[in-house]
């Protein structure tokens, strides 16, 4: 392409078409950040706590069939049941089919959920990529397609009204996409994190309890593992994702995979201080000590949730450290035994 | 600085006054916070737009401290140096938005303090002084004379003035030079017409069609108070290869010149102000070579080259940090952004990152900080878009300045209009590789040129409106966010 040469016309040219500021109105139309320029993103960026696609495996067909499978029987079972029921009696037949109707609609209905709740968690994980690439790349029309695509997500979630308000109103500056990512996140993470923290810490709190007190190991387990999905659950809710069942499996997954990841650095980073705080919990009495750990596990296990369920890397923002978490928890502790 | 004892006393005095400034800032935590740039490239507009910002708490949102309401309030205090002359920030202020004229530039050094109160992110109230220290760029192109000898200088000065396009504006004074004999008595007429037809040549090279940078020493044209002193009347000679001064001779009053040249105006600088700064931004006005055309653009690559070098920490060689203040971030920012369209910044940022990499690469091995970014601390335009044959151009509106032309228009200083001002190219190294890579006003007249960038007024604001700007948070941020963290 030739250079274009400089050119001059009045401000009132019927050529000239002003850039109007497009405030909110716009804000629902959003285009996803991969749309916006797959060339101008650097390489994909290794992030090994994700696997990236999931290739063609015989486990997945054995289950699918076997799923397929136990579908027919059930679909055979239940038009046998109602052929039965018509024979004995016509009432009880069309009974019958009325209440199998609804559990299939019900059924329907609940798989739509399951999807439509797996594609946001995946959803909330592009986004997440494309912050990250948006960071090192600095391309502002990727940092204002993640700051849009973001906006969309949190659109129902209340306290971030003003926020989210503020935030539309930046979209016409020219600020950088790596500046604007962080304004993002400063602007609409800043609350969701002080509550994350908060049900991470009181998950943790009541697991250590409820270990202390409780008379079998079978039964803390349990209780940590409610505890915990339930944790993961509320989360997932608090960060824009609306997981179903399987989401909430494919979360749980999720976390596991990031905290062996990130094992190593978590150990470096907390646990001479859990080592000691649990001695000297355990010197008091064995349950406490116990309860302590069981709390740690949980705490940790919840801030693993909170970097795999958050729809931003923390750039602008520090992570919460599970050292104040359990700073928090051996307090709790000791006011307790006193 | 040839002489081993004197550069002893002087590394003696600059650590001595590093370790008084240790002292302090225990105290009272301080930024030295230097702004710089060739004359016209907006240092002044900047520092304005800067204070104004912090203290009226303009949009800001990138800034962080001061978007997220950390910063209670910052206040202008007395300034701390009594030899040096205040910013004087009103005034500027009011000729921006009131009398809607860009302020006047500043001449010679000048300071201006600014107390932060802010809250620190863990909790704890405190305080940040904030020193702005503006001085002009071409000072900067003197602190290479420290190392240089009048012959070495005079040589190379004498050098650049033969090759195009200079020698052509230097011509009068290189008639002159032909009739003078460096081993002659000394004279006195002579000596103060050279100096005055060398001013004359170095005017000349900084005109808007030449826009020539690279211009020691930098006094000459800014004299100050000091203008006709004898550290002021010299000039380069034509010297022979080899041999020395002849006592009396009109080459040892010249040389004798040029070394207190260095001693009462280039080194107090170095020692009082230069030397003491922690964060520096260079701005640079990239858009102005633009216009001129490509040997511009490579003056302006010399000229910060030149200036970078000054930056470098090795050049200080004191063992312990106590003693060594050192710049740990520059920032180093294309000005005037806002003469175009969004779309065009990273192009712009690019030529800029392009120009100075050399001194990049170095300041980062150094261990400094650097960050290259399009700026415009005041915005004087809104964008459009240009429907011209079927296609789109990326356009700005704002105001020229009355006797601008472009194409065959000469503007009246009122009308707002809609302008295109060029297509800078994806890839920088375009410009500088090809001498005739396009055509500015150096070579062409103004309607042939490829860049058009004209002078724009302020922005016109309703009352109590903040300053619109491009970037500056992001500057500032960069600047001075970690400290107030």
């Amino acid at each position: 392409m030739s250079p274009r040469r400089p050119t001059a016309f009045a401000a009132n040219d019927p050529n000239v078409v002003l850039a109007e500021p497009d405030r909110d109105t716009d804000l629902l139309q959003t285009r996803t950040a991969s749309e916006a320029s797959e060339a101008a993103l650097p390489a994909t960026l290794p992030d090994a706590a994700t696997p990236a696609h999931r290739r063609w495996r015989w486990g997945t067909l054995f289950w699918s069939a076997l799923g397929g499978l136990v579908t027919l029987a059930l679909g055979l079972a239940v038009t046998q049941l109602i052929d039965d029921l018509f024979a004995r009696s016509l009432a009880l037949g069309w009974l019958g089919l009325a209440l199998a109707l609804l559990a299939a609609l019900a059924f329907v209905a609940i798989a739509i959920r399951e999807a439509r709740g797996l594609l946001r968690l995946s959803t909330i994980e592009e986004l997440r990529n494309d912050a990250a690439a948006t960071l090192v790349s600095d391309n502002r029309d990727d940092g204002i397609a993640v700051v849009r695509s973001l906006l969309h997500l949190t659109r129902r979630t209340p306290q971030l009204a003003r926020a989210r308000k503020i935030l539309s109103g930046h979209l016409d500056d020219i600020i950088d996409g790596a500046d604007f990512v962080r304004l993002a996140e400063r602007h609409l993470m800043t609350p969701l994190d002080r509550e994350a923290r908060q049900l991470v810490s009181a998950a943790a709190k009541r697991v250590s309890i409820v270990t202390a007190v409780s008379p079998r190991a079978a039964i803390d387990m349990l209780f940590v593992l409610i505890t915990v999905l339930g944790l993961i659950r509320r989360l997932a809710y608090l960060y824009g994702g609306r997981p179903g069942a399987l989401g909430l499996i494919r979360l749980m997954r999720m976390c596991i995979a990031h905290l062996t990841v990130t094992g190593g650095l978590a150990v470096s980073d907390g646990l001479v201080q859990q080592v000691l705080g649990h001695g000297v919990v355990a010197k008091l009495s064995s349950r406490l000590g116990e309860g302590v750990l069981n709390g740690l596990l949980t705490a940790r296990l919840g801030l693993a949730a909170i970097e795999t369920i958050r729809p931003l890397p923390f750039a602008a923002l520090t992570p919460p450290k599970l050292g104040d978490l359990a700073a928090e928890l051996t307090r709790q502790r000791d006011a307790d035994t006193k | 600085m040839s002489d081993p004892f004197a550069q002893f006393i002087e590394q003696g005095r600059l650590g001595a006054g590093a370790l008084i400034d240790f002292g302090r800032h225990l105290i009272h935590p301080t930024v030295r916070l230097g702004v710089t740039g060739m004359s016209r490239a907006g240092k002044t507009v900047f520092i304005t737009a800067l204070v104004n910002g912090l203290v009226r708490g303009g949009r800001l949102p990138v800034f962080e401290a001061l978007a997220s309401g950390r910063v209670a309030s910052a206040e202008l205090a007395p300034q701390p140096d009594d030899a040096v002359p205040r910013f004087d920030y009103e005034t500027h202020v009011q000729a921006l938005t009131v009398e809607r004229r860009w302020p006047d530039s500043t001449r010679q050094i000048s300071e201006l303090r600014l107390v932060i109160d802010y809250q620190a992110k863990r909790g704890a109230l405190r305080t940040l002084t904030l020193d702005i220290v503006d001085y002009p760029g071409e000072w900067l192109l003197d602190l290479p004379l420290l190392d240089k000898s009048y012959e070495e200088w005079a040589r190379e000065t004498l050098a650049a003035s033969r090759q195009a396009p200079r020698a052509a504006l230097a011509a009068p004074w290189h008639q002159h030079l032909a009739g003078l004999d460096p081993n002659g008595p000394q004279d006195e007429q002579a000596a103060l017409t050279a100096a005055a037809l060398f001013t004359d040549y170095l005017r000349a090279c900084r005109d808007r069609r030449f826009a020539i940078s690279m211009l020691p020493p930098g006094r000459f044209l800014m004299p100050g108070d000091l203008a006709g002193s004898p550290a002021l009347t010299f000039a380069p000679l034509d010297l022979p290869a080899e041999g020395s001064a002849p006592a009396r001779s009109l080459w040892a009053m010249m040389q004798r010149r040029y070394e207190s040249y260095k001693a009462v105006l280039v080194r107090p600088f170095f020692r009082e102000h230069f030397s003491r700064l922690d964060r520096q931004i260079v701005l640079v006005d990239i858009l102005s070579t633009l216009n001129a055309g490509p040997d511009a653009l490579r003056d302006l690559e010399n000229a910060l080259a030149a200036i970078l070098n000054c930056f470098n920490p090795g050049r200080r060689s004191l063992i312990s940090t106590l003693f060594k203040p050192r710049i740990d971030r520059i920032l180093f920012a294309a000005t005037k952004a806002d003469h175009l369209h969004r779309s065009s910044h990273d192009r712009l940022e690019a030529i800029l990152r392009r120009v100075t990499e050399r001194a990049i690469a170095r300041a980062t091995f150094a261990g400094a900080t650097i960050d290259v970014i399009a700026l415009a601390a005041v915005r004087a335009t809104r964008e459009a878009t240009i429907r011209q044959g079927g296609a789109d151009l990326p356009a700005i509106l704002g105001t020229p300045a009355a006797g601008e032309v472009m194409g065959h228009q000469v503007f009246d200083g009122k009308t707002e209009i809609a302008m295109f001002p060029g297509d800078l190219p994806d890839d920088p190294s375009v410009f500088f590789n090809d001498p005739a890579a396009f055509r500015g006003l150096t070579s062409v007249p103004a309607p042939e040129a490829d860049f058009r960038f004209l002078h724009l007024l302020p922005p016109a604001l309703a009352a109590g409106e903040p300053l619109p700007h491009i970037r500056l948070d992001r500057a500032l941020e960069f600047l001075i966010g970690d400290r107030l963290s």
